[in-house]
Protein backbone atom coordinates (compact mmCIF):
# COMPACT_ATOMS: atom_id res chain seq x y z
CA UNK A 1 0.00 0.00 0.00
CA UNK A 2 1.29 3.65 -1.07
CA UNK A 3 -0.03 6.94 -1.08
CA UNK A 4 -1.12 6.27 -4.87
CA UNK A 5 -3.19 3.54 -4.40
CA UNK A 6 -4.82 5.53 -1.30
CA UNK A 7 -5.33 8.26 -3.99
CA UNK A 8 -7.50 5.91 -5.84
CA UNK A 9 -9.61 3.84 -3.60
CA UNK A 10 -10.66 7.25 -2.46
CA UNK A 11 -10.98 8.26 -6.68
CA UNK A 12 -13.29 5.06 -7.00
CA UNK A 13 -15.08 6.17 -4.10
CA UNK A 14 -16.03 9.60 -5.31
CA UNK A 15 -16.65 8.13 -8.64
CA UNK A 16 -19.32 5.83 -6.85
CA UNK A 17 -21.27 8.14 -4.68
CA UNK A 18 -21.13 11.30 -7.40
CA UNK A 19 -21.01 9.17 -10.60
CA UNK A 20 -22.30 12.41 -12.42
CA UNK A 21 -18.60 14.05 -11.67
CA UNK A 22 -15.88 14.15 -13.78
CA UNK A 23 -12.91 13.02 -12.21
CA UNK A 24 -10.00 12.81 -14.78
CA UNK A 25 -8.51 16.02 -14.08
CA UNK A 26 -8.76 16.04 -10.03
CA UNK A 27 -5.64 17.74 -8.91
CA UNK A 28 -3.66 16.07 -5.73
CA UNK A 29 -3.16 19.16 -3.83
CA UNK A 30 -6.21 20.71 -4.64
CA UNK A 31 -8.95 20.94 -2.32
CA UNK A 32 -11.36 18.61 -3.56
CA UNK A 33 -14.95 20.66 -2.53
CA UNK A 34 -12.69 23.28 -5.00
CA UNK A 35 -12.81 21.42 -7.51
CA UNK A 36 -15.81 19.01 -7.23
CA UNK A 37 -19.33 19.49 -6.64
CA UNK A 38 -19.20 17.63 -2.98
CA UNK A 39 -20.67 18.88 0.01
CA UNK A 40 -20.43 17.73 3.66
CA UNK A 41 -23.17 14.72 2.66
CA UNK A 42 -20.39 13.54 0.29
CA UNK A 43 -17.82 13.92 2.67
CA UNK A 44 -19.89 11.43 5.25
CA UNK A 45 -20.51 9.25 2.66
CA UNK A 46 -16.03 8.64 1.17
CA UNK A 47 -15.85 7.94 5.54
CA UNK A 48 -18.73 5.56 5.78
CA UNK A 49 -17.04 3.60 2.55
CA UNK A 50 -13.67 3.55 3.95
CA UNK A 51 -15.15 2.01 6.73
CA UNK A 52 -17.29 -0.80 5.05
CA UNK A 53 -14.54 -1.15 2.09
CA UNK A 54 -11.80 -1.54 4.29
CA UNK A 55 -12.21 -1.27 8.14
CA UNK A 56 -10.88 2.38 8.93
CA UNK A 57 -12.80 4.49 11.17
CA UNK A 58 -12.16 8.14 10.88
CA UNK A 59 -13.25 9.86 13.83
CA UNK A 60 -15.98 13.54 12.90
CA UNK A 61 -13.19 15.48 14.39
CA UNK A 62 -10.86 14.27 11.68
CA UNK A 63 -13.40 14.56 8.32
CA UNK A 64 -11.45 17.70 7.38
CA UNK A 65 -7.58 15.29 6.91
CA UNK A 66 -9.77 14.42 3.98
CA UNK A 67 -10.00 17.59 1.84
CA UNK A 68 -7.43 16.90 -1.02
CA UNK A 69 -5.85 13.75 -2.13
CA UNK A 70 -3.12 14.50 -0.84
CA UNK A 71 -4.09 14.78 3.04
CA UNK A 72 -6.03 11.78 2.14
CA UNK A 73 -3.20 9.82 1.50
CA UNK A 74 -0.69 11.36 4.31
CA UNK A 75 -3.63 10.76 6.59
CA UNK A 76 -4.80 7.61 5.60
CA UNK A 77 -1.50 5.32 4.87
CA UNK A 78 -0.73 4.89 8.41
CA UNK A 79 -4.16 3.50 9.37
CA UNK A 80 -4.10 1.45 5.86
CA UNK A 81 -0.60 -0.03 7.11
CA UNK A 82 -1.64 -0.94 10.42
CA UNK A 83 -4.67 -2.43 9.52
CA UNK A 84 -2.56 -4.94 7.44
CA UNK A 85 -0.42 -5.47 10.14
CA UNK A 86 -2.97 -6.21 12.63
CA UNK B 1 -26.51 -21.87 13.66
CA UNK B 2 -28.21 -21.48 16.68
CA UNK B 3 -29.21 -17.45 17.43
CA UNK B 4 -30.71 -16.64 21.50
CA UNK B 5 -34.06 -15.12 20.47
CA UNK B 6 -32.64 -11.98 21.95
CA UNK B 7 -30.21 -11.70 19.35
CA UNK B 8 -32.21 -12.50 16.39
CA UNK B 9 -34.97 -9.77 17.63
CA UNK B 10 -32.74 -6.98 18.65
CA UNK B 11 -31.54 -4.65 15.62
CA UNK B 12 -29.21 -1.64 15.39
CA UNK B 13 -31.92 0.74 14.37
CA UNK B 14 -36.16 0.37 14.27
CA UNK B 15 -37.42 2.30 12.14
CA UNK B 16 -41.68 2.76 12.49
CA UNK B 17 -43.05 3.91 9.53
CA UNK B 18 -42.31 2.94 5.54
CA UNK B 19 -43.10 6.46 4.36
CA UNK B 20 -40.66 8.67 2.11
CA UNK B 21 -38.71 9.64 5.24
CA UNK B 22 -38.79 6.19 6.76
CA UNK B 23 -37.74 4.25 3.70
CA UNK B 24 -34.85 6.74 2.80
CA UNK B 25 -33.50 6.74 6.23
CA UNK B 26 -33.27 3.00 5.76
CA UNK B 27 -31.87 2.74 2.76
CA UNK B 28 -28.95 5.39 4.11
CA UNK B 29 -28.54 3.06 7.17
CA UNK B 30 -28.48 -0.19 5.40
CA UNK B 31 -25.96 1.21 2.85
CA UNK B 32 -23.68 1.23 5.37
CA UNK B 33 -23.86 -2.22 7.40
CA UNK B 34 -26.60 -1.58 9.77
CA UNK B 35 -29.16 -4.04 10.62
CA UNK B 36 -32.54 -2.69 10.23
CA UNK B 37 -36.16 -3.06 10.63
CA UNK B 38 -39.25 -0.97 9.41
CA UNK B 39 -42.30 -1.60 10.86
CA UNK B 40 -45.83 0.16 8.93
CA UNK B 41 -48.58 -0.18 9.88
CA UNK B 42 -50.03 -0.26 6.47
CA UNK B 43 -50.49 -2.79 3.70
CA UNK B 44 -48.59 -0.50 1.52
CA UNK B 45 -45.20 2.03 1.76
CA UNK B 46 -45.12 5.57 0.64
CA UNK B 47 -47.45 6.87 3.74
CA UNK B 48 -48.69 10.12 2.62
CA UNK B 49 -47.37 9.49 -0.37
CA UNK B 50 -48.71 6.65 -1.55
CA UNK B 51 -51.09 4.92 -3.92
CA UNK B 52 -54.26 2.57 -4.64
CA UNK B 53 -56.34 0.83 -7.17
CA UNK B 54 -59.48 0.93 -7.76
CA UNK B 55 -62.01 0.16 -10.89
CA UNK B 56 -58.63 -1.08 -12.57
CA UNK B 57 -57.06 2.37 -12.46
CA UNK B 58 -53.85 3.23 -10.75
CA UNK B 59 -53.98 6.51 -8.43
CA UNK B 60 -51.24 8.52 -6.42
CA UNK B 61 -52.74 10.17 -2.74
CA UNK B 62 -50.25 12.61 -2.37
CA UNK B 63 -48.09 13.62 -5.28
CA UNK B 64 -49.56 17.18 -7.04
CA UNK B 65 -45.99 17.58 -8.00
CA UNK B 66 -42.44 16.85 -6.98
CA UNK B 67 -41.30 20.13 -6.38
CA UNK B 68 -37.02 21.19 -6.52
CA UNK B 69 -36.61 20.27 -10.31
CA UNK B 70 -33.39 21.49 -11.45
CA UNK B 71 -34.83 23.64 -14.08
CA UNK B 72 -31.71 25.63 -16.28
CA UNK B 73 -32.85 28.74 -13.99
CA UNK B 74 -31.78 27.62 -10.85
CA UNK B 75 -31.61 24.10 -10.58
CA UNK B 76 -28.09 23.30 -9.71
CA UNK B 77 -29.04 24.00 -5.77
CA UNK B 78 -32.56 21.60 -6.12
CA UNK B 79 -32.06 19.28 -3.63
CA UNK B 80 -33.40 16.99 -5.14
CA UNK B 81 -29.49 16.35 -6.44
CA UNK B 82 -28.34 16.18 -3.16
CA UNK B 83 -31.10 13.32 -2.31
CA UNK B 84 -30.43 11.33 -5.59
CA UNK B 85 -26.75 10.98 -4.63
CA UNK B 86 -27.53 10.49 -1.48
CA UNK B 87 -30.10 7.29 -2.22
CA UNK B 88 -28.22 6.16 -4.96
CA UNK B 89 -30.61 6.70 -7.15
CA UNK B 90 -30.27 8.24 -10.28
CA UNK B 91 -31.79 11.23 -11.14
CA UNK B 92 -32.44 10.66 -14.66
CA UNK B 93 -34.22 7.06 -13.53
CA UNK B 94 -37.52 9.16 -12.27
CA UNK B 95 -38.40 10.49 -15.82
CA UNK B 96 -38.96 13.56 -14.58
CA UNK B 97 -42.44 15.21 -16.75
CA UNK B 98 -42.10 19.20 -16.38
CA UNK B 99 -45.02 21.35 -15.80
CA UNK B 100 -46.72 23.21 -18.94
CA UNK B 101 -47.64 26.55 -16.78
CA UNK B 102 -49.37 26.57 -13.09
CA UNK B 103 -51.39 29.87 -12.01
CA UNK B 104 -52.58 31.56 -8.64
CA UNK B 105 -56.00 32.68 -9.02
CA UNK B 106 -57.65 35.31 -6.65
CA UNK B 107 -60.63 36.19 -7.84
CA UNK B 108 -60.22 38.32 -11.15
CA UNK B 109 -56.34 38.45 -10.59
CA UNK B 110 -53.90 35.76 -12.11
CA UNK B 111 -50.08 35.52 -11.42
CA UNK B 112 -48.87 32.46 -13.36
CA UNK B 113 -45.47 30.72 -13.81
CA UNK B 114 -43.74 27.51 -14.74
CA UNK B 115 -39.99 26.34 -14.27
CA UNK B 116 -38.55 29.54 -15.66
CA UNK B 117 -38.04 31.82 -12.52
CA UNK B 118 -37.67 34.96 -14.49
CA UNK B 119 -41.21 34.56 -16.12
CA UNK B 120 -42.66 34.49 -12.79
CA UNK B 121 -40.50 37.47 -11.70
CA UNK B 122 -42.42 38.98 -15.18
CA UNK B 123 -45.90 38.27 -14.07
CA UNK B 124 -45.26 39.72 -10.65
CA UNK B 125 -43.93 42.92 -12.31
CA UNK B 126 -46.91 42.69 -14.75
CA UNK B 127 -49.56 42.73 -12.30
CA UNK B 128 -48.29 44.34 -9.27
CA UNK B 129 -46.16 47.21 -11.37
CA UNK B 130 -45.76 49.22 -7.79
CA UNK B 131 -44.49 46.64 -6.05
CA UNK B 132 -41.52 45.95 -8.13
CA UNK B 133 -38.94 47.19 -5.60
CA UNK B 134 -40.16 46.20 -2.53
CA UNK B 135 -41.06 42.45 -4.27
CA UNK B 136 -37.13 43.07 -5.08
CA UNK B 137 -36.32 43.59 -1.38
CA UNK B 138 -38.37 40.84 -0.11
CA UNK B 139 -36.19 38.35 -2.30
CA UNK B 140 -33.26 39.58 -0.74
CA UNK B 141 -34.49 39.12 2.21
CA UNK B 142 -35.16 35.81 1.55
CA UNK B 143 -31.92 34.78 0.08
CA UNK B 144 -29.99 36.27 3.08
CA UNK B 145 -32.50 34.25 5.87
CA UNK B 146 -31.01 30.93 6.80
CA UNK B 147 -33.99 29.13 6.16
CA UNK B 148 -31.97 26.06 5.72
CA UNK B 149 -30.34 25.88 8.63
CA UNK B 150 -31.62 23.50 12.03
CA UNK B 151 -32.21 26.57 14.39
CA UNK B 152 -34.12 28.88 11.86
CA UNK B 153 -36.55 30.95 13.67
CA UNK B 154 -40.10 30.10 12.89
CA UNK B 155 -41.12 34.43 12.32
CA UNK B 156 -44.56 34.71 10.91
CA UNK B 157 -44.60 34.61 7.13
CA UNK B 158 -48.09 37.22 7.12
CA UNK B 159 -45.90 39.91 9.40
CA UNK B 160 -43.14 39.53 7.31
CA UNK B 161 -44.96 40.38 3.75
CA UNK B 162 -47.02 42.77 5.71
CA UNK B 163 -43.90 45.15 6.64
CA UNK B 164 -41.91 44.04 3.44
CA UNK B 165 -45.07 44.91 0.78
CA UNK B 166 -47.55 47.31 0.23
CA UNK B 167 -49.98 45.50 -1.68
CA UNK B 168 -51.62 42.78 1.00
CA UNK B 169 -52.96 40.84 -2.25
CA UNK B 170 -49.45 40.13 -3.46
CA UNK B 171 -49.01 38.63 -0.23
CA UNK B 172 -51.78 36.65 -0.52
CA UNK B 173 -51.59 35.10 -3.68
CA UNK B 174 -48.07 33.99 -2.53
CA UNK B 175 -49.30 32.99 1.11
CA UNK B 176 -51.72 30.37 -0.90
CA UNK B 177 -49.36 28.13 -2.71
CA UNK B 178 -46.63 27.84 -0.20
CA UNK B 179 -49.33 27.30 2.53
CA UNK B 180 -51.21 24.08 0.52
CA UNK B 181 -47.91 22.19 -0.03
CA UNK B 182 -46.78 22.56 3.34
CA UNK B 183 -48.04 24.64 6.33
CA UNK B 184 -49.02 23.08 9.66
CA UNK B 185 -49.91 26.10 10.98
CA UNK B 186 -53.50 27.83 10.54
CA UNK B 187 -53.37 31.04 8.47
CA UNK B 188 -50.21 31.08 8.22
CA UNK B 189 -46.43 29.39 7.70
CA UNK B 190 -43.67 30.31 9.28
CA UNK B 191 -41.02 32.02 7.39
CA UNK B 192 -38.34 29.67 6.96
CA UNK B 193 -40.93 26.98 5.65
CA UNK B 194 -41.94 29.64 2.98
CA UNK B 195 -38.49 30.32 1.87
CA UNK B 196 -38.04 26.57 0.90
CA UNK B 197 -41.36 26.33 -0.69
CA UNK B 198 -40.90 29.32 -2.32
CA UNK B 199 -37.52 27.93 -3.65
CA UNK B 200 -38.85 24.77 -4.20
CA UNK B 201 -41.76 26.29 -6.36
CA UNK B 202 -41.07 28.91 -8.30
CA UNK B 203 -36.86 29.20 -7.91
CA UNK B 204 -36.72 24.98 -8.95
CA UNK B 205 -39.72 24.11 -10.10
CA UNK B 206 -42.68 21.56 -10.08
CA UNK B 207 -42.33 17.80 -12.22
CA UNK B 208 -43.42 14.42 -11.91
CA UNK B 209 -42.28 11.38 -12.63
CA UNK B 210 -43.99 9.50 -15.27
CA UNK B 211 -45.43 6.63 -13.26
CA UNK B 212 -45.66 8.91 -10.07
CA UNK B 213 -44.86 8.29 -6.79
CA UNK B 214 -43.99 4.24 -7.50
CA UNK B 215 -41.15 5.95 -9.64
CA UNK B 216 -39.18 6.95 -6.22
CA UNK B 217 -41.00 4.07 -3.84
CA UNK B 218 -40.02 1.20 -6.33
CA UNK B 219 -35.94 2.17 -6.25
CA UNK B 220 -36.18 2.59 -2.60
CA UNK B 221 -37.81 -0.51 -1.52
CA UNK B 222 -35.78 -2.54 -4.47
CA UNK B 223 -33.01 -1.78 -2.92
CA UNK B 224 -33.80 -1.94 1.02
CA UNK B 225 -34.44 -5.68 -0.07
CA UNK B 226 -31.08 -5.85 -1.63
CA UNK B 227 -29.41 -4.56 1.15
CA UNK B 228 -31.12 -7.20 3.48
CA UNK B 229 -33.21 -4.41 5.52
CA UNK B 230 -36.11 -5.94 7.20
CA UNK B 231 -39.50 -4.63 6.69
CA UNK B 232 -42.83 -5.84 8.34
CA UNK B 233 -46.27 -4.61 6.69
CA UNK B 234 -49.49 -4.87 8.63
CA UNK B 235 -47.66 -3.99 11.95
CA UNK B 236 -49.08 -1.19 13.98
CA UNK B 237 -47.19 -0.54 17.14
CA UNK B 238 -48.53 -0.50 20.46
CA UNK B 239 -45.81 1.20 22.80
CA UNK B 240 -42.47 2.57 22.71
CA UNK B 241 -40.49 1.56 26.32
CA UNK B 242 -38.56 3.65 27.40
CA UNK B 243 -37.02 4.69 31.38
CA UNK B 244 -35.97 8.04 32.15
CA UNK B 245 -33.13 8.36 29.26
CA UNK B 246 -33.43 5.76 26.72
CA UNK B 247 -35.76 3.66 24.65
CA UNK B 248 -35.09 -0.47 24.84
CA UNK B 249 -37.49 -1.63 22.56
CA UNK B 250 -40.93 -1.61 20.80
CA UNK B 251 -44.04 -3.43 21.12
CA UNK B 252 -46.59 -4.34 18.32
CA UNK B 253 -50.21 -4.45 18.21
CA UNK B 254 -50.10 -8.34 18.00
CA UNK B 255 -47.83 -8.69 20.99
CA UNK B 256 -44.37 -8.82 19.38
CA UNK B 257 -41.43 -6.95 20.39
CA UNK B 258 -38.29 -5.75 19.56
CA UNK B 259 -35.33 -4.46 20.92
CA UNK B 260 -33.00 -2.04 19.23
CA UNK B 261 -29.75 0.83 19.76
CA UNK B 262 -31.24 3.48 17.77
CA UNK B 263 -34.78 4.44 16.99
CA UNK B 264 -36.63 6.44 14.16
CA UNK B 265 -40.04 7.28 14.72
CA UNK B 266 -41.46 8.77 11.43
CA UNK B 267 -45.82 8.92 12.62
CA UNK B 268 -45.35 12.13 13.77
CA UNK B 269 -44.29 13.96 17.29
CA UNK B 270 -47.22 13.56 18.99
CA UNK B 271 -48.00 10.37 18.00
CA UNK B 272 -44.56 8.99 19.04
CA UNK B 273 -44.81 11.04 21.93
CA UNK B 274 -48.65 9.00 22.79
CA UNK B 275 -46.33 5.62 22.09
CA UNK B 276 -44.07 6.18 24.31
CA UNK B 277 -46.90 6.29 27.59
CA UNK B 278 -45.60 9.11 29.67
CA UNK B 279 -49.00 10.37 31.30
CA UNK B 280 -47.45 12.87 33.65
CA UNK B 281 -44.92 14.62 30.87
CA UNK B 282 -46.20 17.87 29.21
CA UNK B 283 -46.28 17.12 25.25
CA UNK B 284 -43.82 18.62 23.52
CA UNK B 285 -45.68 19.58 20.11
CA UNK B 286 -49.00 21.31 19.45
CA UNK B 287 -51.94 19.04 17.73
CA UNK B 288 -51.97 20.08 14.28
CA UNK B 289 -55.56 20.75 12.89
CA UNK B 290 -55.32 21.85 8.78
CA UNK B 291 -56.67 18.71 6.45
CA UNK B 292 -58.27 18.50 3.56
CA UNK B 293 -60.37 16.64 0.93
CA UNK B 294 -59.90 15.47 -2.52
CA UNK B 295 -61.82 14.56 -5.40
CA UNK B 296 -60.16 13.02 -8.52
CA UNK B 297 -61.78 12.60 -11.52
CA UNK B 298 -60.97 10.06 -14.21
CA UNK B 299 -62.17 11.24 -17.70
CA UNK B 300 -62.07 10.39 -21.52
CA UNK B 301 -59.31 12.06 -23.51
CA UNK B 302 -56.73 15.00 -22.34
CA UNK B 303 -57.12 17.61 -20.49
CA UNK B 304 -56.67 19.47 -24.03
CA UNK B 305 -59.57 18.46 -25.27
CA UNK B 306 -61.40 20.65 -23.09
CA UNK B 307 -59.02 23.62 -24.01
CA UNK B 308 -56.94 22.89 -19.97
CA UNK B 309 -53.07 23.19 -20.54
CA UNK B 310 -52.25 24.29 -17.20
CA UNK B 311 -50.82 22.01 -14.82
CA UNK B 312 -51.78 23.13 -11.07
CA UNK B 313 -54.45 26.05 -10.24
CA UNK B 314 -54.02 27.36 -6.56
CA UNK B 315 -57.42 29.41 -6.27
CA UNK B 316 -59.25 31.59 -3.99
CA UNK B 317 -62.50 32.80 -4.31
CA UNK B 318 -61.65 36.53 -2.33
CA UNK B 319 -59.29 38.81 -1.99
CA UNK B 320 -58.49 37.29 1.33
CA UNK B 321 -56.53 33.67 1.49
CA UNK B 322 -57.85 31.98 4.58
CA UNK B 323 -56.24 28.68 5.52
CA UNK B 324 -57.61 26.92 8.37
CA UNK B 325 -59.51 24.13 9.29
CA UNK B 326 -63.38 25.53 7.79
CA UNK B 327 -66.41 25.57 10.61
CA UNK B 328 -68.32 22.91 7.95
CA UNK B 329 -67.36 19.94 6.53
CA UNK B 330 -65.37 21.62 3.31
CA UNK B 331 -64.25 25.12 2.69
CA UNK B 332 -64.91 25.99 -1.17
CA UNK B 333 -63.98 29.15 -0.49
CA UNK B 334 -60.27 28.05 -1.65
CA UNK B 335 -58.26 25.28 -3.09
CA UNK B 336 -56.00 23.46 -5.82
CA UNK B 337 -56.27 21.75 -9.11
CA UNK B 338 -54.17 19.29 -10.50
CA UNK B 339 -53.93 18.26 -14.05
CA UNK B 340 -51.45 15.44 -13.74
CA UNK B 341 -51.66 15.13 -17.47
CA UNK B 342 -50.60 18.23 -18.32
CA UNK B 343 -47.08 17.14 -16.99
CA UNK B 344 -45.00 16.53 -20.08
CA UNK B 345 -47.98 17.22 -22.56
CA UNK B 346 -46.40 18.73 -25.13
CA UNK B 347 -44.18 15.69 -25.65
CA UNK B 348 -46.92 12.96 -24.83
CA UNK B 349 -49.12 11.34 -27.75
CA UNK B 350 -52.68 10.96 -27.20
CA UNK B 351 -54.11 10.51 -24.20
CA UNK B 352 -56.86 7.80 -23.71
CA UNK B 353 -57.72 8.40 -20.25
CA UNK B 354 -56.92 11.87 -17.73
CA UNK B 355 -57.49 12.91 -14.24
CA UNK B 356 -58.62 16.04 -12.80
CA UNK B 357 -58.07 16.47 -8.92
CA UNK B 358 -59.67 18.93 -6.81
CA UNK B 359 -58.45 19.77 -3.28
CA UNK B 360 -60.35 21.73 -0.56
CA UNK B 361 -59.77 22.44 3.69
CA UNK B 362 -61.67 19.83 5.31
CA UNK B 363 -62.76 19.48 8.85
CA UNK B 364 -61.25 16.44 10.02
CA UNK B 365 -63.47 15.77 13.70
CA UNK B 366 -66.94 16.83 11.52
CA UNK B 367 -65.38 13.95 8.76
CA UNK B 368 -65.03 11.44 11.56
CA UNK B 369 -68.14 12.06 13.92
CA UNK B 370 -70.46 10.58 11.17
CA UNK B 371 -71.81 7.86 11.30
CA UNK B 372 -70.70 5.50 8.56
CA UNK B 373 -73.77 5.86 6.01
CA UNK B 374 -73.77 9.68 6.42
CA UNK B 375 -69.93 9.46 6.00
CA UNK B 376 -70.55 7.86 2.57
CA UNK B 377 -73.48 9.81 1.70
CA UNK B 378 -71.54 12.96 2.34
CA UNK B 379 -68.77 11.37 0.12
CA UNK B 380 -70.88 11.15 -2.37
CA UNK B 381 -72.99 14.61 -2.47
CA UNK B 382 -69.28 16.39 -1.96
CA UNK B 383 -67.74 15.05 -4.80
CA UNK B 384 -70.11 16.93 -7.38
CA UNK B 385 -70.15 19.87 -5.45
CA UNK B 386 -66.66 20.19 -5.78
CA UNK B 387 -65.74 19.06 -9.30
CA UNK B 388 -68.36 21.81 -9.86
CA UNK B 389 -66.72 24.66 -7.76
CA UNK B 390 -63.66 23.98 -9.24
CA UNK B 391 -64.50 23.76 -13.08
CA UNK B 392 -64.96 27.53 -12.30
CA UNK B 393 -61.09 28.30 -12.22
CA UNK B 394 -60.58 26.48 -15.73
CA UNK B 395 -61.20 28.23 -18.61
CA UNK B 396 -65.16 27.99 -19.81
CA UNK B 397 -64.96 25.21 -17.08
CA UNK B 398 -68.54 25.95 -16.59
CA UNK B 399 -69.67 25.43 -19.69
CA UNK B 400 -68.00 22.04 -20.40
CA UNK B 401 -69.63 21.15 -17.33
CA UNK B 402 -71.43 18.69 -18.77
CA UNK B 403 -69.57 17.48 -21.64
CA UNK B 404 -66.86 16.83 -18.64
CA UNK B 405 -69.43 15.10 -17.15
CA UNK B 406 -70.99 12.94 -20.02
CA UNK B 407 -66.96 11.77 -20.39
CA UNK B 408 -66.56 11.32 -16.83
CA UNK B 409 -65.32 7.32 -16.12
CA UNK B 410 -64.92 7.50 -12.47
CA UNK B 411 -64.84 9.44 -9.60
CA UNK B 412 -63.57 9.28 -5.73
CA UNK B 413 -62.63 11.24 -3.17
CA UNK B 414 -60.58 11.00 0.01
CA UNK B 415 -61.43 13.30 2.79
CA UNK B 416 -59.59 13.64 6.50
CA UNK B 417 -60.46 10.02 7.72
CA UNK B 418 -57.99 8.67 4.58
CA UNK B 419 -55.07 11.37 5.87
CA UNK B 420 -55.55 10.08 9.20
CA UNK B 421 -55.38 6.27 7.85
CA UNK B 422 -52.43 6.81 5.58
CA UNK B 423 -50.55 8.77 7.56
CA UNK B 424 -51.53 8.45 11.07
CA UNK B 425 -51.67 11.61 11.99
CA UNK B 426 -53.65 12.96 14.80
CA UNK B 427 -56.62 15.09 13.64
CA UNK B 428 -56.03 13.79 10.14
CA UNK B 429 -53.45 16.79 9.92
CA UNK B 430 -52.35 16.87 6.76
CA UNK B 431 -48.45 18.58 7.58
CA UNK B 432 -48.97 17.22 11.03
CA UNK B 433 -48.01 19.64 14.16
CA UNK B 434 -47.53 22.94 13.90
CA UNK B 435 -44.25 22.35 16.32
CA UNK B 436 -41.34 20.91 14.23
CA UNK B 437 -37.74 19.50 15.39
CA UNK B 438 -35.62 19.99 12.52
CA UNK B 439 -33.06 17.71 13.89
CA UNK B 440 -35.21 15.02 14.92
CA UNK B 441 -34.07 14.88 18.43
CA UNK B 442 -36.17 14.08 21.63
CA UNK B 443 -35.22 14.01 25.29
CA UNK B 444 -34.50 10.24 24.98
CA UNK B 445 -31.08 10.21 23.60
CA UNK B 446 -31.41 6.89 21.29
CA UNK B 447 -34.93 7.95 20.13
CA UNK B 448 -35.40 10.30 16.90
CA UNK B 449 -38.28 11.97 14.90
CA UNK B 450 -38.19 11.75 11.27
CA UNK B 451 -40.52 13.23 8.24
CA UNK B 452 -43.56 15.69 8.44
CA UNK B 453 -42.77 16.70 12.10
CA UNK B 454 -39.06 17.51 11.06
CA UNK B 455 -40.81 20.62 8.82
CA UNK B 456 -38.63 19.70 5.79
CA UNK B 457 -41.61 19.46 3.79
CA UNK B 458 -43.29 17.68 0.53
CA UNK B 459 -41.50 14.79 -0.70
CA UNK B 460 -37.81 16.07 -1.22
CA UNK B 461 -38.10 17.93 2.50
CA UNK B 462 -39.70 14.07 3.63
CA UNK B 463 -36.65 12.16 1.85
CA UNK B 464 -34.30 14.55 2.80
CA UNK B 465 -35.32 15.20 6.84
CA UNK B 466 -34.71 11.11 7.00
CA UNK B 467 -31.24 10.81 5.55
CA UNK B 468 -30.49 14.01 7.21
CA UNK B 469 -31.59 11.98 10.77
CA UNK B 470 -29.73 8.82 9.99
CA UNK B 471 -26.77 10.89 9.06
CA UNK B 472 -26.26 12.99 11.96
CA UNK B 473 -27.80 11.06 14.16
CA UNK B 474 -26.79 7.68 13.58
CA UNK B 475 -23.75 7.26 11.00
CA UNK B 476 -21.76 10.07 12.20
CA UNK B 477 -21.55 8.36 16.03
CA UNK B 478 -20.69 5.25 14.83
Amino acid sequence: MNKDNIKQIVLDIIAEIAPDEDLSEVKSDIRLREQLDLDSMDFLDIVMELRKQHGIDVPEAEYRQLESLDSSANYLLPKFESGATA
Amino acid sequence: MPKTSKASNHYDVIIIGAGLAGLSSAVRLGMFGLKVLILEKHYVVGGLNSFYAKGGRKFDVGLHALTNFPSESSGKSSPLLKLCRQLRIPLDSLNLLEQSSSRISFGEIDLCFNNDFEYFLSEVEKVFPREKDRFQKLLSKMVEFPAYSVDAKEISTREILGQELGDGLLAEMLLCPTCYYGSARANDIDFPTFIMLFDAIFKQGLARPDRGIRALLDPLTDKLKALGVERRMNSPVKSIQADQVQVSEVILENGESFTSDHFISTCGGLETEKLLCLPDTPKSFDLGRFSIIESISVFDGHPRDFGWDETVIFFNKSDEFLYDQPVQLVDLNSGVICLPDNYGSKDSSEKKESKLRVTHPANFKLWSELSEEKYQKEKYLWEDVILQNGLKYLPLGEAKSELFKNRTQLTDTFTPRTIKRFTSHENGALYGSPTKKRDGSTKFSNLFIAGTDQGYVGIVGAMLGGIAVANNQILRNL
